[in-house]
């Protein structure tokens, strides 16, 4: 279970998220949509830490942090109970495939060099990438670096995993490969947050959908309820926008 | 210029300038070292922007990278005793050697920290954020993940500079140390068989910094096998064109320049 409550940021004077609260239960999927600079990406950056709020609080399971007087041990431990997946990947490029998996299953997990081999290797097949354990992320392609990221969290085996734009990066013909991937293990029921744009697949495994935009939660629902029928204005002009032809209403 | 030219003086000359070779090669050793490690330390508050010693260490680079090396070992050997000599330090019976190796070895630190401080901004930051998001500790992230790609984005600029000091140290004559340099003009002076004592020398010169090179291009090579290299054939011994390709795939790489020539 995710609890975020009253989540402010700014950046200089530019406020970027405007108390901003968000359930999300255990084994949900929530999909984050808006348009750029909606503040989406800063949020879900927010519940790791990765961006420091400026105020709030954030809980992850049964840990809690007050973001106006959290600590180094606080953060550390925040980020031990979550995992991300990068728009970029961000795999470590002077590890295989396998090595980018085991990495913090040894350094954060203290898991022994086998436990840690065979869980690894575990997930890379899991994610179709069993006969490249040993490829170092430049001998990779997009889609199979971000399995690979995908592997790695999880790995971690976190309360919950966030997902920024985890197939923006990609070529088109790539994107599938990905989604196919993360929607099996949404059908596990492992807890997600999703930043995306793929509306497709938004209404395919969300379990509900939060709309963003200017630093505010605007509408969340259903995907039913979000795509085919709005309430607000600010997001029916969205999805005009990115469906010009207008295809949300089946 | 003295006696007429004779092969055969170079062949008999190469011993005995290999004879000093230990006293160059100590003055590299030793300043490599003090430079590393002053290198470091100007490089840090350069990385994480600290007020003062950002200064400082913008201070320091300038003087050294902006002064001929000859000036500042006459600087360190006649004006540091005299400077100390006003708080009481007596340096005047310290070697020559130690005014060497520390002059050396601050110069080669204002390089070193160049290279340093662009090695570690080359690592792209998206991978220190995964580290973050994983649970590491900062020095995890940097020990795991920075220092080790730090280090093979850093070895060319590193052997540029540990050519570029070996060929520095025959200036070290100037203060009347014994290394090839020195002994090369000796030989010159004794013997009158100028040329033939300076081919000898460049000859050994040579071969050093051509071993010293092809080592470190192994070492490069090594440190960044996780990246894809072009297959040329045609890596001969002579061939010494670096073939990896991974700068290219390094996003928003900053010049490295060494100053010297080298530059990645």
């Amino acid at each position: 279970m995710i609890e975020l409550s009253q989540i402010s940021k700014s950046f200089g004077r530019h406020q970027v998220l405007q108390n901003i609260s968000l359930h999300v239960n255990t084994g949900e999927v929530v999909v984050i949509l808006g348009p750029s600079g909606s503040g989406k990406t800063t949020l879900l950056r927010c519940i790791n830490y990765l961006e420091k709020p400026g105020s709030g609080k954030i809980a992850v399971g049964d840990f809690q942090v007050d973001c106006s007087r959290a600590r180094r041990g606080d953060i550390l431990q925040l980020r031990r109970k979550t995992a991300m997946v990068f728009q970029q990947y961000n795999l470590f490029r002077h590890k295989t495939a396998l090595e980018n998996v085991m990495e913090a299953l040894l350094v954060v997990k203290k898991l022994p060099v086998v436990e840690a081999r065979r869980r690894s290797t575990e997930l890379l097949e899991k994610v179709g990438l069993g006969n490249k354990l040993d490829a170092y992320p430049s001998r990779l392609s997009g889609g199979q670096q971000q399995r690979v990221g995908i592997a790695r969290a999880l790995a971690l085996e976190p309360e919950v995993i966030l997902f920024d734009e985890p197939t923006s990066a990609l070529d088109p013909e790539l994107v599938g490969e990905v989604l196919e991937v993360i929607r099996a293990i949404a059908k596990e029921g492992i807890t997600m947050i999703v930043v995306t744009h793929e509306m497709g697949f938004a209404r395919d495994v969300a379990n509900r959908v939060v709309f963003m935009d200017g630093g505010v939660i605007v509408e969340e629902g259903t995907p039913d309820e979000v795509f085919q029928r709005p309430r607000e204005e600010r997001t029916k002009q969205f999805l005009r926008r990115i469906t010009p032809e207008a295809n949300y209403v089946i | 210029m003295g006696a007429p030219f004779d092969i055969g003086y170079i062949f008999s000359f190469l011993p005995k300038l290999l004879e000093t070779l230990g006293v160059t090669l100590l003055i590299v050793a030793g300043s490599l070292l003090t430079g590393l490690v002053a290198g470091f330390l100007v490089a840090l508050p350069r990385m994480y922007k600290i007020p003062v010693l950002r200064t400082l260490s913008g201070i320091y680079l300038s003087f050294f990278r902006g002064t001929p090396i000859l000036i500042q070992l006459f600087l360190f050997y006649y004006g540091l005793p005299e400077m100390l000599k006003l708080v009481g330090l007596d340096l005047t019976r310290a070697p020559v050697m130690f005014f060497v190796i520390l002059t050396y070895g601050l110069h080669t630190g204002a390089y070193a920290a160049e290279m340093i401080r662009a090695s570690v901004e080359a690592v792209d930051r998206g991978q220190v954020e995964a580290a973050y998001a994983a649970g590491m500790t900062p020095y995890q992230a940097f020990s795991r993940i920075v220092l080790p790609q730090a280090l093979g984005i850093a070895v060319p600029v590193f052997s540029n500079l540990v050519i570029a000091l070996l060929k520095d140290t025959s200036l070290a004559f100037t203060l009347g140390v014994m290394e090839m340099t020195g002994k090369a003009q000796t030989l010159g002076t004794l013997t009158q068989h100028f040329i033939e004592t300076y081919i000898a020398l460049a000859l050994i010169y040579l071969a050093i910094s051509f071993t010293l090179e092809r080592l470190l291009l192994a070492a490069e090579h090594r440190l960044t096998r996780h990246e894809i290299r072009e297959r040329s054939g045609g890596a001969t011994w002579f061939n010494l064109k670096r073939r990896s390709t991974y700068r290219s795939l390094l996003h928003n790489l900053p010049d490295v320049d060494t100053g010297k020539g080298g530059r990645i």
